[in-house]
């Protein structure tokens, strides 16, 4: 079964350092062109964060030879869909469209990586502002529970720390982004040496590398740039923050610093949380949302980037529940399992769950690419499907015991997010 | 060597797309199966579809349907709610119930090598369920729970109360989750009742795309569904909402910095004589990220981060709507601009606009046709609407066909700026006087369960 995910690839490095990974998949015509640029939240400084996903919007703005607005349509008309996102360690950008098209999107990608600032005007810069204020509004600020992530990151991680601030950026950083940063950023960051493109789908392997040298070769290597540098200070005791929201429900959040991305820990971090809330036989879920009904929901899962990873438990309490009720019932499942473990039973099964979520994740070819450049980016080896499977099968359950003892003694972040106090005054 | 990168280069050739072919059949029991094989992975998914969505809750019972199907797989056949739920996950197979307003689907994506277990699992759910009580009283307080929780997103806010507005005295009108007034009264027969009633073979139908053969398929399914003795189903009084004169309505909600907008008017079933003519209107005003309304509105003012429209079909009704959710202070130039783009839709549209939907549409059919689940969305559209066998096969040549007239006639007799139904849900301090300012019908305010202040 695993043999399935030990995938044929060509990787090639052009001459500006632009790493390119070919896939081929003749299912279907279709093409999936997938760029990342390892740059992400992290890379921004204190005052001046949200730039990196600010990028997200202005890389739509149209380059020296696509104008505004036609970025989008290029692609639509071709019939493919596209997008962008943005996360604490890079950018990446996609489409999928008919394979018959796949010179457009490289045509496409490549004016804006090596042609973007040509065209870039304050009138763009400001309309994207506006943008991403409501998207920073409707997403966050407008959410019920909305500014939990960021309350729990900017806790978490200390002021110096990269990820101490939110990927959309705080929104007085936002309103006062200016054009020079904008394109020093962007000279920065966006150059062929710092990226990762994957080409998947329907192509032969020499015709679709000869069009991306076609575009991407003439654009120049960026100069290097000093890298991302963590501070080593930690939490060093328990913090606790009250929220007040516009909801009825409260909410606890519990968060600890924990391993990073494709780190052996990593791994086991994600079966404990299946075992914790995974299903209705998760040790928490049963616990709280079965049998003491105490909880409308709980879930957890561990959150894991480049430098560094954090496990978070979240739970709704139902209402007449106090949250320090709730808590406590949380540690009283925790202690169990940092005690005696769990069975061998409760392992095979999430292993089982994540065996099979490996070959359902082949299904798209959309995701497949992103996967694919996640590797090539992360481990530096596009095909890792097997190994990364193997972080899961050479565990055993005796290691998430291990794990819930090297983490959950550990200090954390307690947020309450709590119905705002009604005010009676009139 | 200097490239040329002036003009976008063209597509290389044609590509060839051949459309998967679905079968139908009837197994034992009488229950009518849509089939299509699909070898590429080694992957099954399943989807029951019980005619039995919202729009059959009894009056005053709104979210038996959603509460049932919750139910339905809390225990069945020999295992209770926690047993139950272990054997799926040992297996790797994904579990997923969900009601909406015409249909329950109970799916499942599995390995083939776990098909048949998991088929058996999903045969005991749909056909043992235990219902024991114990279950109900916690989903029951858990839905009461979940209600209230919802009266703070603002986007359900506003799309729930939409729909009661323009679906009034209907079986559309009530969310599929209910009214807590409703849930109250609901007891454990009610949902077993339910069952009895809706799930049965001839009112039901599956849904099978994967990694299997047919003659394999046929003997699992009659191996473990089982025919049931039943009453006739009974039909429902007609659909019975009328379209309404242009309105104001306005939810407040403390401190919102946006506007929900919601905008619209009920329109008719979904049809396949004008189906295609007002996907490509609707695609010009907005469909699409390059429509009018998204281009003017995010790409021009900045005002939003995103605004659609669509033409939406129940099985038995259709509406259209505009929805957009704005910064507090933008909201009454928001709609005056929306407005103005309805009117330039009437007054215009330029060849260049039908050709690139035309070509949207025409270009993006095969990757329509990539995930099993994908495939199951399309052969349940087909289901559900009744539309003919060959609709996927025509599919390129109604949208290549379909003519400036056409579409003119769409945007002219289905779009109706005089019945337009406007809901706003913000902050009234801040939203209030910009509404005044924009209209001089009434503006009546609700409360978030939809009920006159």
């Amino acid at each position: 079964m695993n043999e399935i995910l030990n995938i044929k690839y060509e990787k090639h490095v052009l001459e500006n350092g632009l790493e390119v990974v070919l896939y081929q998949d003749k299912s279907l015509p279709i093409v999936s062109v997938n760029l990342w640029y390892k740059v992400g939240s992290a890379n921004e400084v204190d005052g001046k964060t949200g730039f990196a996903h600010l990028f997200e919007h202005m890389m739509f703005q149209g380059s020296k030879n696509v104008p505004k607005e036609k970025h989008f349509k290029f692609i639509e008309e071709a019939g493919g869909n596209l997008n962008g996102s943005t996360s604490l360690d890079r950018t990446n950008y996609y489409e999928t469209l008919p394979s018959n098209s796949l010179e457009l999107a490289l045509w496409l990608e490549s004016d804006r990586m090596g042609f973007l600032l040509e065209s870039l005007t304050q009138d763009k810069l400001d309309n994207q502002k506006d943008v991403v204020m409501n998207e920073r509004r409707q997403r966050y600020d407008n959410q019920p529970y909305g500014l939990a992530w960021e309350i729990i990151f900017s806790n978490l991680f200390p002021k110096k720390h990269p990820y101490h601030w939110p990927t959309i950026g705080w929104m007085k950083d936002i309103e006062k982004f200016e054009l020079d940063d904008v394109i020093d950023f962007f000279k920065k960051y966006y150059s062929p040496n710092n990226a990762s493109l994957v080409v998947a789908g329907d192509i032969e392997y020499n015709s679709a590398l000869q069009l991306v040298k076609k575009y991407f070769d003439e654009i120049p290597k960026g100069k290097p740039f000093a890298e991302v540098s963590v501070t080593s200070e930690i939490l060093t005791e328990n913090k606790k923050i009250v929220h007040q929201d516009n909801i009825q429900l409260s909410k606890i959040y519990l968060a600890w610093e924990t391993a990073k991305l494709y780190d052996t820990d990593d791994a086991t971090l994600d079966v404990l949380s299946d075992i914790l809330t995974g299903s209705k036989n998760g040790r928490l879920f049963q616990s709280l949302v079965f049998e003491k009904q105490i909880a409308q929901d709980i879930s957890s899962f561990q959150y894991s980037a480049s430098l560094t990873g954090m496990f978070i438990i979240i739970a709704t309490a139902k209402p007449e529940v106090s949250l320090d009720e709730l808590k406590a019932g949380i540690e009283e499942v925790l202690a169990e399992i940092i005690e005696n473990g769990i069975t061998e039973k409760e392992f095979n099964r999430a292993i089982n769950t994540v065996k099979s979520s490996f070959i359902y994740s082949l299904q798209n070819l959309n995701s497949l690419a992103n996967q694919i450049n996640n590797y090539n980016t992360n481990l530096g080896e596009p095909n890792s499907f097997i190994p990364d499977l193997e972080r899961f099968q050479k565990l055993d359950y005796v290691s998430i015991k291990i794990a819930a003892n090297k983490y959950f003694n550990n200090p954390y972040v307690e947020l309450h997010i709590v119905p705002k106090e009604v005010n009676n005054a009139n | 060597m200097q490239i040329n990168r002036i003009n976008p280069p063209k597509n290389n050739g044609e590509i060839k797309f051949h459309l998967p072919r679905f079968t139908r059949f009837k197994i034992n029991n009488g229950m009518e199966v849509l089939f299509l094989q699909k070898n590429h992975l080694p992957i099954i998914k399943l989807s029951l579809q019980i005619n039995g969505g919202s729009r059959f809750d009894p009056n005053g019972k709104s979210g038996l349907s959603f509460l049932t199907s919750l139910l339905i797989s809390e225990g069945a056949g020999e295992y209770n709610s926690l047993q139950l739920d272990d054997e799926i996950e040992s297996l790797g197979t994904l579990y997923d119930p969900s009601t909406d307003n015409d249909v329950i689907k109970l799916s499942m994506i599995t390995l083939t090598e776990k098909f048949e277990r998991s088929l058996e699992l999903l045969s005991l759910i749909y056909q043992e369920p235990i219902f024991s009580n114990d279950d109900f009283l916690r989903e029951k307080k858990k839905l009461l729970s979940k209600i209230i929780q919802n009266q703070n997103e603002p986007d359900y806010v506003a799309t729930t109360n939409f729909d009661k507005i323009i679906f009034n005295n209907s079986f559309y009108e009530n969310s599929v989750i209910g009214k807590t007034i409703d849930v109250n009264t609901i007891t454990n027969s009610d949902v077993i009742n339910f069952h009895k009633k809706y799930f049965v073979p001839s009112n039901t139908k599956l849904i099978v795309v994967g990694n299997i053969a047919q003659a394999e398929l046929e003997s699992i399914l009659n191996k473990y569904f089982i025919s049931v003795e039943i009453d006739e189903v009974e039909l429902q009084k007609a659909f019975s909402s009328k379209l309404q004169k242009s309105k104001f309505y306005f939810i407040h909600q403390e401190n919102a910095t946006q506007s929900e907008i919601r905008i619209g008017h009920l329109s008719n079933k979904r049809s396949e004589s004008d189906y295609f003519a007002k996907v490509i209107a609707n695609s010009i005003l907005g469909g699409q990220f390059s429509s009018r309304l998204n281009l003017n509105l995010r790409e021009a003012k900045g005002f939003t981060y995103g605004i659609q429209s669509a033409f939406y079909y129940y099985k038995e009704i259709g509406y259209f709507e505009i929805s957009t959710s704005v910064n507090g202070k933008d909201t009454g130039e928001s709609i005056s601009e929306i407005q103005k783009e309805i009117a330039g839709l009437k007054v215009e549209i330029k060849d260049d606009e039908i050709d690139f939907v035309k070509s949207y549409f025409i270009k993006r059919f095969p990757a329509m046709f990539e995930t099993n689940s994908q495939i199951t969305v399309n052969l349940s559209t087909l289901l559900k609407f009744s539309l003919s066998e060959n609709y996927f096969d025509n599919y390129i040549e109604r949208i290549t066909n379909c003519s400036r007239e056409e579409i003119e006639e769409i945007i002219k007799n289905q779009i109706k700026p005089d019945n337009l139904i406007y809901l706003v849900v913000g902050d009234r301090e801040i939203v209030f006087p910009q509404l005044k300012k924009i209209t001089d019908l009434e503006i009546v305010e609700l409360d978030v369960e939809g009920n006159r202040v």
